[in-house]
């Protein structure tokens, strides 16, 4: 299993700056920052179920964020500088060195995270909540699932180009769009496509367009499967299995695609 | 068995062919050098083979594995010294063995082998900060990590001072005497000379020779130089020279010095011709003809 030896030492140099470990830092913060406020501004009954709910929308765009800046220089920074050449000379296939850099960049992020939820809701529990204990472990499933989509869309914008600037540009531009400019993007091409005339105005389409952006997929899973005091709507594209669905895909396609163009490319 | 089987590879980029159906077979326990001018094909050929980059046609094989669709068993009697390579930014030269050593499923150990390559002093300092002598002295170690059965070095000696090239040199003869091929690049004929069984020259991606040292002298006048010193000198005398079969070439230099690059068994012919001429030979001796005209014979005759 030769991409257990890429996890290790690609683990051991990418923690080693100070830049990473604040990064790193991040969405720790947001957990439990969120769990030593969530008794302060939120309502009763205090649960771990409901706590998800407070804390889900930040955690979404900083795990989202950190996600990404993990991801898009991992394999691409090595092929630019040539460090990845004397991996690849060694028996390793690049599959090993995808896998490999994959388990290590998401294992960071997700290990993080979990171990912030853990202390996390110890502090939500103690003195006046309860646990829900499905719930929370459903709650820490689904985080570590979203730190390793994004850390799949950077890792894969690093193995689609072959310098780290575009790297840099592909995986930040999609987060932007994604996170920031998705709704008004997709109203600008609503409204486009309808000024031509081709197409009328099919609101449900664009709302079901809105609602696949991982954030919104991560939102409603959140509330479809954890906090029991928030509702997905009635919509059929609203569905919590839809979304369940949906996740899955944007863990899988993205990446799957990069590395099969990887797998063919000349990276010499 | 044949360490390395190149068959007929192609390799195009966009405008150019980087390599141009080779077909080499170097044999298990020999030490051959791959010879060419920058830009000759060698680094593409090398990158064939650790697959780095895929062949528009042709295969490579490695001890019968398929470089392109066995390729982490084709590298895992491998060891190699890339070009072009970078060391991981982060991490310590003891740290770099140590993952050599591991992906290679070997036991040794690696401060023995920073020991090898005289890096043992800096064993806990990061990678980065060694100097390129150093660096290519460490990759040097990781190649060696599991005692590969064959080692490929694309030009080894960048960066090396000439002790540091001479010290390559002596681990390469141990790591032949030990049993390991040794496949290496080098723009630099000195090196090719003074440790290569076989050598393969290259040019325009094209492979324009394989021959033993020995082999590609015979093959280029018999290898032998005629240094004279006459007293006087005719043009006639020279174009008699020139005319006797088994005489390659004739120059005057100043002196006048007379070179004539001939076949071993025609030595006398030259002598006894410029007698009949009435030159009389004042000084002679005889130079083995050095890789460096055997090289140039072959990169400028063929363009």
């Amino acid at each position: 299993m030769s991409w257990q030896v890429i996890t290790r030492w690609d683990a051991a140099e990418t923690v080693r700056p100070r830049s990473v470990k604040l990064l790193l830092a991040l969405p720790a913060l947001v957990i439990l920052g969120g769990a030593y406020l969530y008794p302060v501004f939120g309502s009763e009954p205090y649960t771990t179920a409901r706590f998800a709910g407070f804390v889900s929308g930040l955690l979404s765009t900083v795990a989202a964020l950190v996600g990404i800046l993990l991801g898009y220089n991992s394999v691409v920074g090595k092929r630019e500088s040539g460090a990845i050449r004397l991996s690849l000379s060694l028996p390793h296939s690049r599959r090993d060195v995808v896998w490999g850099t994959l388990a290590s960049r998401a294992g960071l992020l997700c290990g993080t995270m979990a171990a912030a939820l853990g202390v996390g809701l110890v502090l939500v529990v103690y003195p006046f909540g309860s646990l829900s204990v499905l719930r929370s472990l459903a709650f820490a499933a689904l985080t570590v699932a979203l730190g390793a989509v994004w850390v799949n869309l950077g890792l894969a914008a690093s193995l689609l180009v072959a310098t780290k600037r575009r790297a840099f540009v592909l995986a930040f531009g999609l987060f932007v769009v994604l996170e920031f400019a998705w709704s008004g993007l997709l109203l600008a091409v609503e409204r486009g496509l309808s000024e031509t005339g081709l197409v009328g105005d099919d609101p449900a389409a664009t709302a079901a367009a809105q609602a696949a952006e991982p954030g919104a997929v991560f939102q409603r899973l959140v509330d479809g499967f954890v906090d029991p005091s928030a509702s997905v709507g009635s919509a059929w594209y609203l569905d919590e299995w839809l979304a369940l669905a949906v996740f899955i895909a944007w863990l899988i396609v993205p990446l799957g695609f990069a590395y099969y163009r990887f797998q063919g490319s000349d990276i010499a | 068995m044949t360490a390395i089987a190149v068959d007929s590879l192609t390799k195009e980029y966009d405008t150019v062919t980087a390599l141009d159906r080779v077909s080499l077979d170097v044999e298990e326990g020999e030490i051959f050098g791959f010879l060419g001018p920058n830009g000759a094909g060698k680094s593409t050929l090398i990158n064939l083979l650790l697959d780095f980059a895929r062949p528009t046609a042709g295969s490579a094989r490695i001890f019968g594995k398929d470089c392109q669709t066995d390729g982490v068993q084709a590298r895992e009697h491998l060891g190699v010294v890339p070009e072009g390579y970078s060391v991981f930014d982060r991490l310590t030269g003891r740290k770099h063995v140590e993952y050599a050593t591991r992906s290679k499923d070997a036991d040794a150990d690696a401060v023995e082998l920073l020991d090898r390559v005289g890096l043992r002093d800096v064993a806990e300092r990061t990678a980065s900060e060694y100097s390129k002598g150093m660096k290519q002295r460490l990759v040097l170690a990781m190649a060696l990590a599991g005692d590969p059965d064959l080692l490929l070095l694309d030009e080894p000696t960048t960066g090396l001072d000439p002790n540091g090239a001479a010290e390559m040199r002596r681990v390469l003869r141990q790591e032949n005497e030990r049993g390991a091929t040794i496949f290496f690049s080098s723009h630099i004929l000195e090196q090719v000379e003074a440790v290569c069984d076989r050598v393969g020259i290259l040019q325009n991606g094209q492979l324009v020779a394989v021959d033993t040292i020995e082999g590609l002298r015979e093959s280029i006048g018999g290898g032998t130089k005629l240094v004279i010193a006459p007293d006087d000198l005719t043009t006639g005398a020279v174009q008699s020279v020139r005319a006797i079969t088994g005489v390659d070439d004739a120059q005057v230099l100043e002196g006048p010095t007379l070179e004539v690059t001939c076949a071993n068994d025609t030595k006398m012919d030259v002598l006894l011709e410029l007698d009949n001429a009435g030159v009389e030979v004042v000084n002679l001796r005889t130079e083995e003809a050095s890789l460096e005209d055997m090289f140039v014979a072959y990169t400028q005759g063929g363009t």
